[in-house]
């Protein structure tokens, strides 16, 4: 299927323009997710509203219960939003059905997880292009080849998950996070399971693909070191936004984080 | 410990359901069966004593005899001696007793009934005195004139006949015409066994049904005073040589033995299947746990990590097992309950005549059923707990080990050696002639065998099979063929299942295809004639062989000749023989005389088939003494060694020696050759013309005739398909249950794919196609086993010619295994249906989330 591009898209209703550096790669407003009814009601998220901009490599960071994997999952269109508006890219995710919104996921939507990212029946470069297979698209093979090399996974392409270290099978999901070009990419504490070297690894080639591959990348983290590697934190408490800053560093991070405990 | 496994099995509800279904079907089946048996014999039990209770002795002639494929025949007793007996002191009163051959021909113009496959029809004498006669009137009166009956209520009912009308009867003395004056019980029942019965009196049933002066049996009843066994004492003294005087109790029990006879047959034949089908349920039941004891092994490991014994874990598992086995059985015997219902309301349709009352729920079944279950279920469980149990501490720690099943050595010899003592024991039970039993067992093996066998091909296999797959759908086809591959030992036992019930259907459809060509085959070179009139019977009625003298009276008919049969004891083993005028039979039949001559046999003469000749090492010449039922033993001389014989008997004899012998003259078939020149058509009108005057008679030309000789096969063929689906759908289950187990297992992974832009249609593909090649998997095992069995048993007939004629011809059905093929492919996206849909309505947060 080939992506029409223009007034109108194959995921439904347009909310903005397509051009790159007009729209953010993916934007909240007025966000709220309530879970539970009555006595035992939880807001974990109360109006959110954020913006993601295109080339970008954000982190959402907050104490426990913030409401920041809440705020991805709605973002990536895993969990559906009590009210307020979700776009990726141009499109308003609250308004598409299952189908689509698997589609979207498919094809604008990279995802690396804390831990098993990969199908271990698939070896490392089928894990790489499962979302083109999985759309019955062909990769595209320069963009694929730059992604590997940058990964560095060499001779392991073969390879099945079970015989990669933890740090080669998290490469494996960046690259394929990478893999169809999405709009923009979602990590959920990539480096958690990792060691501190084997992280910063990932985390330097996550920092590449956004400066010299020009990708998106909102990563949710609590470690304000991974964090130190983003342009921009955005922080939560209590379901709202309660901060954002820019060129951060792991010290800064952690003076900002000492605040909530107060 | 003991109170957690409880606790666990409270909290996996849905999976108890899903393992206990293969426990409860096999349960269910075993338990109707022993349940209808037991209705059936507590009714007939009741139903003999009550009407031979007036009966205190019997007597009658000591000779008789039996094959497997016909009923007793015995020779008759003078008529006189019913007065002697009558007139020895102790006997208040006893009358001579005639049962013979007699079928009503129905309002219709069709004789009632079919002797040769259902109930036998009977005629016979209405016996005067109460005390004797088990039949009681419910309308009319008894039979005083010539030509009266008195007629069951059961085939009353059946064929519409009310007292009054007149009916049509054949008997050994041809067609006669009747009224019918009453309608009579057989106690309770409308008729002893589904039977039919019409009853003379005693001067008819002698001129019309066995022969002036001669009566079947002699029922006596005891003076006051006289015990039954002092009875038969004073009666042996005064009968001749060659009669035998039983007491009541003694035939009692004989009637119910034969009445009991045919349903025997039909019990053992669905206990076999109930027990195919608990042998199918108990790989799924192995299967299963072995998911189960995988799954868990974490936490078992973490429990012998903080101090559960060995003892402990095996024993936390031998619970789980005791409790679904105890939970099936209960329901299997409740839903056997069920099937006994339905089995007695099918019954009538296969002329089993079923008398009313509550179903019989013994003890007995209550036991066997709860006890079967329970062993089938800890005993398949007992290797997966014994491995649970030994899981280490350590594995904790590690994630779900390898299963690296499919490239053991170990494996792959203890496979080979179990399958080839399998094949040793069936060989010993089919060439040894050691017995079916032997066969079965040495069956079972092989697939056990094979099941063991089983995770060394299933990789490569699944391979092979799923091959497509990539091409055709694409990632959701590459998942499904890797899912396959995965797991050998599971996907091996899950096939293992559908396996047994496949190499069944493709053996049974081998050795009938098998069988029907063989007929046609030796039909085809051998039936020279034209047209074929066949009475549809065996040796119990049949045709007057006026018909053939008729036959060859029309101007359109050349030759005419009737086949008769009868039973004998050959060599000391009863065995169908049969009679034809063989001078007029070399014309429309062709025996493929080898040796001697049969057109010129004498009445001392036997002609023998070839294959039974060798067997026996007999050739012309040589001397045979064959028993008649009727005469006795007599030294028929070999005249003549022949290849090719009509009805599947090893023995024939020429019209002079079968008149001599025999007492009741019928033919079962006649074959017509026509004259030269004359029109197929006007001929077979000809000859219908004549034949409606014999309501058994059924006219068929060459084509018809060899079609209807392997109708039969169909029939029996069609009947353990429906049988042998229960283990196909119990295999079914298996997958289901398999891949719903696998899919649990699998729910990071389904939630990672839907993550990443997998459908729901995608996952569904994925677990369906799984299924396809797990049930094409099983299927093709299956067929290669079935192939494997079908050879070695036609072999084994041709070898030992286990009956008078082997097997000449092995022919695979293609058409009808390229159906077992597909239908075994719906059967896997059948069984893929719960599970995919499971599977694709995972919730993705649920899924990402659980660890």
């Amino acid at each position: 299927m080939t992506m029409v591009q223009g007034s109108t898209d194959q995921y439904g209703t347009r909310v903005g323009g397509d051009e790159p550096g007009t729209t953010a790669a993916a934007r909240a407003v007025g966000l709220t997710k309530v879970y539970g009814s009555g006595e035992a009601q939880v807001r974990a998220l109360d109006g959110v509203t954020v913006e993601f901009g295109r080339g970008e490599f954000t982190a959402i960071m907050g104490p426990s219960g913030s409401g920041k994997s809440t705020l991805m999952h709605c973002l990536a269109g895993l969990d559906t939003p009590t009210s307020g508006l979700v776009a990726i890219g141009g499109t308003d995710i609250g308004r598409l059905g299952d189908k689509r919104l698997t589609r979207l996921r498919r094809d604008k939507i990279g995802f690396i997880f804390q831990g098993f990212n990969l199908i271990p029946t698939l070896n490392a470069i089928e894990n790489i292009t499962l979302p083109l297979a999985l759309a019955g698209r062909p990769p595209d093979q320069a963009w694929i080849d730059l992604v590997v090399q940058a990964v560095g996974l060499g001779t392991r392409l073969r390879h099945r998950p079970s015989e990669l270290s933890g740090g080669q099978q998290q490469r494996v999901a960046v690259a394929r996070a990478l893999a169809s070009r999405p709009e923009i990419i979602f990590a959920d504490e990539p480096t958690g399971n990792l060691d501190s070297r084997t992280g910063a690894e990932i985390l330097e080639f996550m920092r590449h693909a956004v400066t010299d591959l020009g990708q998106s990348i909102v990563m949710v983290t609590h470690d304000p070191v991974a964090a130190g590697y983003a342009e921009r934190i955005v922080f939560l408490a209590d379901g709202h936004v309660v901060d954002e800053m820019t060129a951060p560093t792991a010290a800064r991070v952690l003076d900002r984080l000492k605040k909530f405990g107060e | 410990m003991f109170r957690m496994t409880l606790q666990q099995l409270a909290s996996r509800k849905l999976r108890l359901v899903t393992t206990s279904i293969a426990v409860l079907l096999g349960v269910a089946f075993m338990a109707g069966t022993l349940v209808l048996t037991d209705t059936i014999g507590r009714t007939y039990d009741a139903l003999f004593a009550d009407v031979n209770r007036g009966t205190d002795a019997y007597v009658r002639s000591d000779s008789a005899l039996a094959t497997s494929t016909t009923s007793e025949q015995r020779a008759r007793l003078d008529a006189s001696l019913v007065d002697t007996v009558a007139h020895t002191d102790g006997v208040a009163a006893a009358e001579g007793s005639i049962t013979a051959y007699a079928q009503l021909v129905g309002p219709d113009g069709h004789a009632i009934g079919n002797p040769d496959l259902g109930a036998p029809t009977y005629g016979g004498n209405w016996l005067l005195d109460d005390r004797l006669n088990p039949f009681d009137l419910v309308a009319g009166r008894a039979p005083v004139a010539d030509r009266e009956v008195v007629i069951d209520k059961g085939t009353a009912e059946d064929a519409g006949f009310a007292v009054g009308d007149a009916a049509r009867i054949l008997t050994t003395s041809g067609v006669q015409d009747v009224a019918i004056v009453g309608i009579a019980t057989f106690g309770d029942a409308d008729n002893p066994a589904g039977s039919s019965y019409a009853l003379f009196t005693a001067d008819a049933a002698q001129r019309y049904l066995s022969a002036p002066g001669k009566v079947d049996a002699i029922k006596v009843v005891a003076a006051d005073g006289v015990s039954d066994d002092d009875l038969v004492a004073r009666l042996s003294s005064v009968v001749p040589e060659h009669v035998e005087v039983l007491t009541g109790a003694q035939i009692t029990a004989e009637d119910l033995r034969v009445a009991k006879q045919g349903l025997g047959f039909f019990t053992t034949f669905l206990l076999v299947f109930a027990a195919i089908a608990l042998f199918v349920g108990s790989f799924i039941i192995y299967n299963s746990f072995s998911i189960l004891v995988a799954q868990r092994s974490k936490e078992m490991a973490l429990l012998r990590a903080i101090g559960a014994s060995r003892r402990q874990v095996l024993g936390a598992v031998l619970v789980e097992a005791v409790a679904v086995g105890a939970v099936a059985s209960t329901a299997g015997l409740f839903v056997g309950i069920g099937v006994a219902w339905l089995l007695r309301a099918l019954l009538p349709g296969l002329d089993i005549d079923v008398p009313g009352g509550g179903l019989a729920i013994t003890s007995r079944t209550v036991v066997v059923a709860i006890v079967v279950g329970l062993v089938v279920t800890v005993a398949s469980a007992l290797l997966p707990a014994r491995k649970a149990s030994k899981v280490a501490p350590i594995a904790a720690l590690r994630d779900v080990a390898l299963d690296v099943s499919g490239r053991s050595v170990r494996r792959l010899v203890a496979g080979v050696g179990v399958t080839t003592v399998g094949v040793a024991v069936m060989a010993a039970g089919l060439f040894a002639d050691a017995g079916l039993a032997l066969v079965g067992l040495g069956a079972a093996v092989i697939f056990v065998g094979v099941a063991v066998l089983g995770p060394v091909l299933a990789r490569p296999v699944s391979r092979l099979l799923g091959w497509p797959l990539p091409r055709l759908k694409g990632m959701a086809g590459t998942l499904a063929r890797e899912n396959a591959m995965r797991n050998p030992k599971r996907t091996s036992a899950t096939a293992a299942a559908l396996m047994i019930g496949v190499a069944l259907v493709a053996f049974i459809s081998i050795l009938a295809s098998s069988t029907k060509d063989s007929i046609d085959a030796s039909l085809e070179g051998s039936f020279t004639g034209d047209l074929v009139v066949d009475s549809g019977s065996l040796g119990f009625g049949g045709l007057s062989p006026e018909l053939a003298r008729r036959l060859n009276e029309l101007p359109e008919v050349a030759d005419a000749a009737g086949l008769r049969t009868t039973s004998a004891e050959v060599g000391g083993s009863g065995t169908l023989v049969l009679g034809a005028d063989l001078a007029r039979m070399a014309d429309v039949f062709d025996f493929d005389v080898r040796r001697g001559s049969l057109a010129d046999l004498g009445p001392t003469q036997i002609g023998v088939l070839e294959t039974r000749a060798e067997v026996d090492g007999l050739d012309v010449g040589d001397v045979v003494p064959v028993r008649f039922s009727e005469t006795g033993v007599h030294e028929l001389t070999v005249g003549a060694i022949y290849g090719a014989d009509p009805l599947g008997a090893a023995y024939l004899l020429g019209l002079g020696a079968y008149e001599a012998n025999v007492a009741d003259q019928f033919d079962a078939r006649v074959f017509v050759n026509l004259a030269p020149g004359v029109d197929a058509g006007v001929a077979r009108a000809a000859i219908t013309t004549l034949t409606d005057d014999y309501p058994v008679a059924e006219v068929q030309d060459r084509a018809e005739f060899m079609a209807a000789q392997t109708a039969q096969v169909d029939q029996l063929l069609n009947l353990i398909y429906v049988l042998l689906a229960l283990a196909v759908l119990i295999a079914v289950l298996g997958i289901a249950n398999t891949l719903a187990l696998s899919i649990f297992e699998r729910t990071r992974e389904l939630g990672l794919l839907r993550a990443v832009g997998m459908t729901r249609r995608q996952v569904r593909s994925t677990v369906r196609w799984e299924s396809v090649i797990i049930a094409l998997f099983g299927t093709g095992l299956g067929l290669v086993i079935g192939i494997g069995f079908a050879r070695a048993i036609v072999k084994a007939l041709n070898d030992a010619a286990l009956t008078g004629q082997g097997l000449g011809v092995f022919t695979i059905p293609v058409t009808t295994l390229g159906v077992v093929v597909v239908i075994a492919a719906i059967a896997g996206v059948a069984a893929a249906v719960l599970p995919a849909r499971r599977a694709a309505g995972l919730d993705i947060l649920d899924a990402i989330a659980t660890s």
